[in-house]
């Protein structure tokens, strides 16, 4: 067995531990350069890990408690080319967050740097584990750190409510969870993905299998923020400190989906076999209404962090389009998408944490033409908008091209419209804001509704003269990375192999349980630069510019041509964001809900 | 949202997940009717295989100990974010507290409830550290006896000796006791890669079954569980007490 695997997680464990014991003992220099040492070694290991899973995927045993006759003792961590790619990204955007941050926070002490590590290694053992309970433990333990770093800048109540907010939606979703891990465990008396998922595969599904799914469907669903789950994020990701929003936004959403992911194809795929197409149609249209939800609100906002929270949530729809396929194919495209609109979206944030560091705010109108100045970041806003638009040839265009061709084979011919709709407004209020804030194009502010002001934080008045390198660069690297994905040799045919692997069930249990190697043999992906998806890709940049031109002109346009499509969207865009009213009551009435409603279509779909 | 709204949606709600999960629990086995291999081999192998008398430490500790490595980390994440949230901030200070009733004494201190208060922290300390070292035997271990320990300096707070109670409790030897005993279970989990054959092997020596010293890393992670719960726990119990000892500066935005 091989001991880089535990170490993924040990490592930044026992570094966060001493960092806390021995703060009071070493100057800050020692312990930001530390903790950037670590994280960066963390994540080339975790990279080796992903060249040596990419041959078959490696099982590790913890205590040396190795399965007796097929039966698993202890925890496994089973590492699979998917497993150690998310893994390695997270280690990546964390080394990134904690170079990024240098120069961020005035007075950062160890907590931050300590609460990073855990952080991380949270992230990894949630990736890479294949035990049901232990994903539990991982997926509370990066929670419990990302409920402190979101509640950072205690000076202010939004920061605090939006922690607040986040912590009880999540800890709720954490109850469901551990409630359908209980009842599998009733039923399989096992903890370990492959031996529950051989269990329930020779038995009934019935009421117990179901109410289980759905209760694990809907925890991971809080976390992942799916439509009706999803009101949290916005009120959270808009008022944390810009640095814990490049994590939050860049992998943290994606991990309930890749949770989801592995525990259906580990332990429901072969139960549900025959209920394919019901659930295919429950999870697109769970995805299909989250990412339409999402991105007209987000292009609805005016506070720019609020605005990419949104951002955030349609992308969380999309993924869950994209493994709503319950195809290889469709897994492979959503694990493109993940990487190319996490880099986007966490390079993105950081743009929004340089103009917070030099102009003292992220308000649209309040910055309105004030970056005139800054045309480095300027740009790579613009380019940020460009990508998160899926401008061909970028990751985001591939990611999104690979699932459209799956759609397509499937004969689901409605995703590419929605795929692009969404691509345009999230685009779109991307591109109008860079036209805003950083060329000053665009009616000047004038008198701002009182409602609206409520959207704008606490906003400081001061102004540095110089972008530090430390911030700059992430941004770029991130950026250009989101860009090149499918120029990486063997990335998008290599993720194929890595998905086909992924959804086999019975390889994976034959690996953990018996010990066999199942290889991961080489697979082609879909063609990606195909006429009609280069059409669709046009499309989406095409309209994302239009809609920002459109609201960019400075002319108002005659009130009767436009007269009744205006209100429409108007009285839409009211209704929806009367629902998103930062009440915390409302919010956990809409997740009781929809838990309600998950649980009822599961129990239409698969009984 | 109006709040009748808000209440009939979610009462809607409720009762829908309540007929779910009704539902969902009826497919559960028969109380006393368990027949799943993993406990019943479990059951059968553990006090023999790990020397621990109690099964349930041997499960913790041992078959799954990596999963208690994440609920202590877990409990060390939420101390650091405690402290996080309750840090000084900039424009805050310390300010002597103000006597809201100046016309009335104070109640005199009850002698009893000092004494026995005082009278109580040596034996419960002695507690603590039995309950600990005690983990692999009988009910109790690290966890409990952790949170037994912290209750010890608490005690000294309800007999009115706060000062006391920080002299015997400075910041920066806590830090030290939490972080070696939250580092010291990833070291107990490295010792089984070194002498053993994996992270968290068993790899110390075992003893006889029902002694003190026995059960290998068992004892050893119970004593580092209890470290660092011990120490997280009296930290976070001073956190609190200074916000609430000292008053905040009142200047709220």
């Amino acid at each position: 067995m091989d001991p880089l695997i535990p170490l993924t997680v040990a490592v930044p464990l026992l570094a966060a531990a001493l960092l806390a014991a021995f703060s009071p003992f070493v100057t800050r220099r020692v312990i930001e350069l530390s903790s950037i040492a670590v994280a960066a070694a963390v994540t080339a290991m975790c990279l080796l890990l992903l060249s040596g899973a990419s041959e078959a995927p490696l099982v590790y045993w913890f205590g040396g408690h190795m399965p007796r006759d097929g039966l698993a003792l202890g925890i496994a961590f089973v590492v699979d080319p998917l497993g150690a790619a998310l893994a390695a990204f997270a280690g990546v955007l964390v080394t990134a967050t904690l170079v990024y941050s240098w120069r961020y926070f005035d007075a950062v002490g160890v907590l931050f740097h300590s609460l990073l590590l855990i952080f991380l290694a949270g992230i990894i053992g949630l990736a890479i584990s294949g035990d049901l309970f232990n994903i539990f433990v991982f997926l509370e333990l990066l929670s419990v750190a990302a409920f402190a770093l979101t509640g950072y800048k205690i000076e202010e109540t939004g920061p605090l409510q939006g922690a607040l907010n986040f912590g009880v939606t999540n800890t709720v979703g954490a109850f469901f969870v551990l409630w359908g891990i209980a009842l599998l465990y009733g039923r399989t008396g096992a903890l370990n993905l492959a031996q529950m998922g051989e269990t329930l595969a020779g038995g009934p599904v019935d009421s117990l299998v179901v109410t289980a799914i759905a209760l694990l469907a809907t925890g991971f669903f809080i976390k992942a923020a799916i439509v009706p789950f999803h009101f949290w994020l916005a009120d959270t990701y808009a008022t944390a400190p810009l640095p814990v929003c490049i994590l939050l936004g860049g992998v943290v959403s994606e991990l309930g989906l890749f949770a989801f992911a592995r525990v259906y194809w580990t332990v429901f795929d072969g139960a549900l076999a025959s209920s394919h197409e019901e659930l295919r149609i429950l999870l697109l249209a769970a995805g299909a209404l989250t990412a339409v939800v999402g991105a007209v609100m987000s292009f609805a906002q005016r506070h720019l962090q609020r605005m990419l929270a949104f951002s955030v949530i349609a992308h969380a729809g999309l993924l869950l389009v994209g493994l709503g396929l319950m195809s290889p194919a469709g897994l492979a495209g959503a694990a493109v998408y993940l990487l190319a609109g996490g880099l986007v979206k966490a390079s993105l944030f950081m743009c929004l944490g340089i103009l917070q560091h030099r102009l003292g705010g992220v308000d649209e109108l309040r910055l309105h033409g004030r970056a005139r100045h800054m045309i480095f970041t300027g740009t790579l806003f613009l380019v940020g908008g460009l990508v998160l638009a899926g401008i061909p040839p970028a990751g985001t265009y591939a990611g999104k091209a690979l699932l459209e061709e799956e759609a397509n084979l499937l004969g689901l011919s409605w995703v590419t419209p929605l795929f692009v709709l969404v691509s345009c407004l999230t685009g779109g209020a991307v591109l109008r804001a860079a036209g805003k804030v950083f060329m000053g194009w665009g009616p000047p502010p004038g008198h701002s509704g009182g409602e609206e002001d409520a959207q704008v934080g606490q906003e400081t008045t001061v102004e540095r003269d110089r972008t530090p390198a430390v911030m700059f660069v992430p941004a770029l690297v991130l950026l250009t990375a989101a860009i090149i994905i499918p120029f990486v040799p063997g990335l998008l045919g290599g993720s194929e192999a890595a998905a086909v692997a992924f959804a086999d069930r019975p390889a994976y249990a034959g690996s953990v349980l018996l010990g066999t190697r199942h290889p991961i043999t080489e697979a082609r992906a879909h063609e990606w630069t195909v006429p009609t998806e280069l059409i669709a890709g046009a499309a989406s940049v095409i309209g994302a510019v239009a809609l920002a031109a459109f609201t960019l002109r400075r002319a108002p346009l005659p009130q009767k041509a436009l007269g009744k499509a205006r209100t429409g969207a108007e009285r839409v865009v009211g209704g929806l964001t009367k629902l998103h009213s930062r009440h915390i009551g409302d919010y956990t009435a809409w997740l009781t809900m929809g838990a309600a409603l998950l649980g009822g279509a599961l129990a239409a779909a698969l009984l | 949202m109006t709040s009748r709204g808000r209440r009939g949606l979610f009462l809607t709600g409720a009762a829908g997940l309540a007929l779910l999960l009704l539902w969902g629990t009826a497919g559960l086995p028969d109380f006393g009717d368990y027949q799943h291999l993993y406990g019943l081999t479990l059951n059968a192998e553990s006090v023999a295989a790990t020397r621990a008398t109690n099964a349930v430490a041997a499960v913790t500790f041992d078959y799954r100990g990596f999963d208690t490595l994440g609920e202590e980390f877990i409990l060390f994440a939420a101390v650091l974010g405690t402290a996080l949230l309750l840090r000084a901030q900039r424009e805050e200070e310390e300010e002597p507290p103000e006597d809201m009733a100046p016309d009335r004494r104070p109640p005199h201190d009850s002698d009893a409830v000092r004494e026995l208060c005082l009278g109580l922290v040596a034996p419960i300390f002695l507690f603590g550290v039995y309950i600990v070292v005690h983990g692999h035997l009988s009910p109790g271990g690290g966890f409990q006896g952790g949170v037994v320990l912290a209750t010890a300096p608490l005690l000294m707070y309800i007999g009115g000796e706060y000062r006391g109670l920080r002299t015997v409790t400075p910041e920066a030897p806590l830090e030290l006791v939490k972080g070696a005993g939250t580092g010291g279970y990833v070291l107990i989990g490295l010792s089984g890669l070194w002498f053993g054959t994996s992270f968290l092997d068993n790899a110390l020596p075992r003893g006889n079954a029902g002694d003190v010293i026995s059960s290998g890393t068992i004892l050893a992670l119970n004593l580092a569980v209890g470290m660092a719960v011990a120490g997280g726990l009296v930290l976070l119990l001073t956190e609190f007490l200074e916000q609430t000892l000292v008053l905040r500066s009142r200047s709220r935005k």
